[in-house]
């Protein structure tokens, strides 16, 4: 009799639960702002430098790994100690507070009814991702930070989905513009947009394999709410890990009917009405739908000192061991590719960084091709093979280093690009450039041409011209300058590369020094 | 979090959008500067304009050709060029839109370099024009070494433009139209920015530099920084410059010698290629601005390709001797 008034009230939550909820979502929109507000200063290196890689840094298990790999243990990778002493205290807030990519999947999650039923076995997934993500990084390799939630919405925001928007911005402003009636309009929205697209939209290769990833997370959503969160995510898992042993965990009381109600709220499906509703502290991300939703108010969140109990869905041994030799053998492979793609190929990397530094400090986050005023930093697809796939290369005939410019090595949150001064980037020989002689306007057709001269950035310019003069076809000399490379006063900039007229293959190219 | 509706999510873009659309709103309305900055010549109680307006008739009714002022601070030079001129007024006049073109080729080095034009001169061209009673001054140039935005702090000239009650204005990607050249030899079509062949009057203000193909970049040579995509034109560049001059028309150059780069131009970086010269030189025929020029560093206006060509094509005259020359 008593519970009946209480029941009818409960249905829409107790005002003081519901105020968690919306606090909650509060907090999480605000962080997504921080997240994309950070995300925007990125773009020639020019906001508050230290800040800029804060994101990346909170992230305990990129800063871990990069510590393993790079044997070395950078002071400002302690930021993600906040995030460790959190999840000690309050378990797997950060996911359902605080990461971006986990409020992105909230707002794209449905609420259509599931006919599907993920495999509870399938929660080891990201347990077993997250093993062979160290065990990866203790052999030095970072490849499988691919599918770090923060590198990951870095990296497809820096390459595919804000070029995309930058691109058709443009283009359509291109469009608009050319109405003479519409031009005052496309100018003044022009003016509106500009300071969120920069100057000079860049293109990236291989730019729809991030989206193409993103959008594969967010339709999982249809399988389960935070499909990634509770199956694929790695950083959730050593959260979860944690978790187990932290402080404040979710609990049922006695006043539990049993009802059901707080089953279809979380998103994690982590209640489990056969074990009395209790959940696992290392799916739960206190997202605290469930003590706002009881109409009982039987959710409580308690202190505990002793660690939860280990779930039947966690990894076995023979599971871990099999993951173990799986992630070994893979890297030895992967070592061995990558080792014949550099002979053939070659890779350029950013001023101050070299083959070995970024294969084992760059967490693909894509800041520094955002970055880069000129596009030139891009997605290492198969230059340094599987195990470099989109670490940053310099493609010169898409962009330049620019001699003005050292922002990648300020943005970089790991320093896997050291941060230079302007006059000590200018001193880094990134690679030699090399006339193609067959191809070559002066040398090959008797055209006068010296744009890689002009281009040149050094004092003393790194392209000398050599005065000729040739028979001409009607017995006038042509006077003809053919360039050559000073080799020793080179940096290997690329705006020859970038700018010679030749079209396809430059005539004059960046070769890396070897 | 799973009742994020529809209407929600558009709720939340409108109020993104609307706050975009506010932050871009307030920052219009930021006081921008209506009277001209004023400065030393100007006489209290009065404007200068009335006395600089009766110079010409005092000077009698045909200014010069060229006015070539030696000697003095960049913005002394720039004056005393103009009036000999006949006086900014001459080419701007009250309520026109001004557009100053330097060379802002790079974002490499400061103006003491001598790869980026002078930026106490092109103030002075803003304070002027704005005393003339120009409506709107905007100077801009689309370098190919870094981005603009970097080029514009760089040079210096932002800041003193800026100063002067001036814009400077990123050249968009989007406002480079397409246009039929029509005469042309060898630029026949180009995308050049809308906002230049708008403008009431174009102020071309190159910097005198050593370039390798075209032995100098000076006047003609800088309105190459109005187009979108350049290398093209270096197979028949003085014909090219030409076609483009002959369809620009700057109203007035200016090219700025008070640093000269005699090598490794047009990016420079070497002081011991930059030399004092203290020049300025003002023509409203940019043949004639450019022919003198070449003679600073010892060339003959004829050494130049794009100056016979432009001679060839009636843009102005190069022959030194028929010229009337005021140095002041």
């Amino acid at each position: 009799m008593a519970t009946l008034p209480r029941l009818k009230r409960g249905h829409r939550g107790s005002r003081p639960q519901r105020y968690w909820v919306a606090t909650r979502r509060f907090v999480q929109y605000l962080a997504l702002f921080g997240f994309l507000a950070l995300f925007l200063r990125l773009p020639g290196g020019d906001g508050p430098a230290p800040i800029l890689g804060v994101p990346m840094r909170l992230d305990p298990l990129a800063m871990a790994a990069h510590a393993l790999a790079a044997r070395t243990l950078l002071a400002s990778s302690l930021v993600s100690l906040g995030v460790i002493v959190l999840t000690l205290l309050v378990g797997r807030a950060w996911c359902g507070w605080l990461c971006p990519l986990g409020t992105v999947l909230d707002l794209f999650s449905s609420r259509a009814r599931r006919t599907v039923r993920v495999p509870e076995s399938w929660r080891a997934v990201k347990h077993l991702l997250l093993e062979a993500i160290f065990v990866s990084s203790l052999c030095a390799a970072l490849v499988l930070l691919v599918l770090d939630p923060i590198s990951l919405l870095t990296r497809t925001l820096a390459t595919s989905l804000w070029p995309a928007l930058e691109q058709g911005i443009t283009t359509a402003e291109r469009a608009l513009y050319r109405l003479p009636a519409l031009r005052p309009l496309v100018s003044a929205l022009d003016g509106l947009l500009r300071p969120l697209i920069g100057s000079s939209p860049a293109y990236f290769r291989g730019a729809l394999v991030p989206v193409g990833l993103l959008g594969g997370l967010l339709a999982l959503n249809a399988f389960a709410p935070r499909f990634w969160c509770r199956y694929l995510c790695p950083l959730g898992a050593l959260l979860g890990l944690l978790s187990r042993v932290g402080l404040v965990r979710r609990e049922v009381d006695e006043r539990c009917t049993a009802c059901d109600a707080c089953v279809p709220l979380c998103p994690t499906g982590t209640i489990r009405p056969d074990k009395h509703y209790a959940s696992d502290p290392a799916e739960c991300t206190m997202c605290l739908e469930c003590l706002s939703g009881c109409p009982q108010q039987a959710v409580v969140f308690r202190p505990h000192w002793r660690p939860a109990r280990p779930q039947e869905y966690d990894p076995r041994r023979r599971a871990f061991l099999a993951t173990l030799a799986a992630t070994v053998l893979g890297v030895v492979l992967l070592r061995g590719e990558r080792a014949i793609r550099r002979r053939l190929s070659g890779p350029i990397r950013p001023p101050g960084a070299d083959e070995e530094r970024i294969l084992s400090r760059c967490l693909r986050c894509g800041a520094c091709s955002r970055a880069c005023p000129t596009g030139a930093i891009q997605p290492a697809l198969g230059e340094s093979g599987w195990e470099g796939v989109w670490t940053p290369v310099l493609v010169f005939r898409i962009g330049y280093c620019a001699y003005s410019c050292n922002a990648c090595g300020q943005v970089c949150p790991v320093q896997a690009i050291p941060s230079l001064s302007l006059e000590e980037k200018r001193e880094q020989v990134l690679g030699w450039a090399d006339i193609d002689r067959e191809r070559c306007l002066p040398w090959a057709e008797g055209i006068p041409c010296i744009v890689c001269e002009e281009m040149c950035p050094v004092p003393q310019k790194a392209v000398a011209l050599e005065r000729v003069e040739l028979p001409g076809e009607n017995g006038a000399p042509i006077l003809l300058q053919r360039p050559h490379v000073v080799r020793k006063r080179c940096i290997g900039c690329g705006i020859c590369e970038y700018q010679c007229p030749v079209s396809g293959p430059a005539a004059i190219r960046v070769y890396s020094r070897g | 979090m799973t009742d994020f509706s529809r209407r929600d999510f558009l709720r939340w873009l409108a109020a993104g959008l609307g706050w975009v659309a506010g932050s871009a709103l307030l920052r219009s309305c930021r006081p921008q500067p209506t009277k001209p900055v004023t400065f030393p010549e100007m006489t209290p109680g009065g404007t200068a304009t009335p006395a600089q307006a009766s110079a010409p008739t005092e000077r009698g009714p045909q200014p010069p050709d060229v006015a070539v002022a030696r000697g003095g601070e960049p913005e002394d030079l720039v004056r005393r060029a103009l009036q000999a001129l006949g006086g900014i007024e001459r080419f701007v006049r009250p309520g026109q839109d001004v557009i100053i073109k330097p060379n802002i080729c790079v974002a490499y080095h400061r103006y003491e370099y001598a790869a980026t034009t002078n930026p106490w001169l092109v103030a002075a061209l803003v304070r002027l024009c704005r005393q003339a009673g120009a409506r709107r001054v905007r100077v801009m140039d689309h370098p190919f070494g870094g981005t603009p935005e970097a080029a514009y702090a760089v040079s210096g000239i932002q800041e003193q433009v800026e100063a002067a009650g001036g814009e400077m204005e990123v050249m968009a990607p989007f406002k480079f139209v397409e246009v039929e050249l029509s005469g042309a030899r060898a630029l026949k079509r180009c995308a050049i920015y809308d906002e230049v062949l708008k403008a009431d009057v174009l102020i071309n203000v190159p910097i005198a530099k050593h370039h390798s193909l075209a032995r100098l970049t000076l006047g003609m040579k800088n309105l190459m920084g109005v187009l979108w995509d350049r290398p093209v034109l270096h197979r028949n560049l003085g014909q090219c410059l030409a076609d483009l001059a002959s369809h620009i028309r700057p109203a007035l150059t200016v090219v700025d010698a008070i640093r000269i780069l005699v090598a490794n131009g047009p990016t420079g970086g070497d002081l011991a290629d930059v030399r004092r010269v203290d020049t300025v030189i003002a023509s409203q025929d940019i043949v004639a601005a450019d022919s003198y020029a070449a003679t600073l560093f010892g060339l003959q206006p004829d050494d130049l390709d794009y100056v016979r060509a432009g001679v060839a094509r009636g843009l102005g005259q190069s022959d030194l001797r028929k010229l009337r020359i005021a140095i002041v």
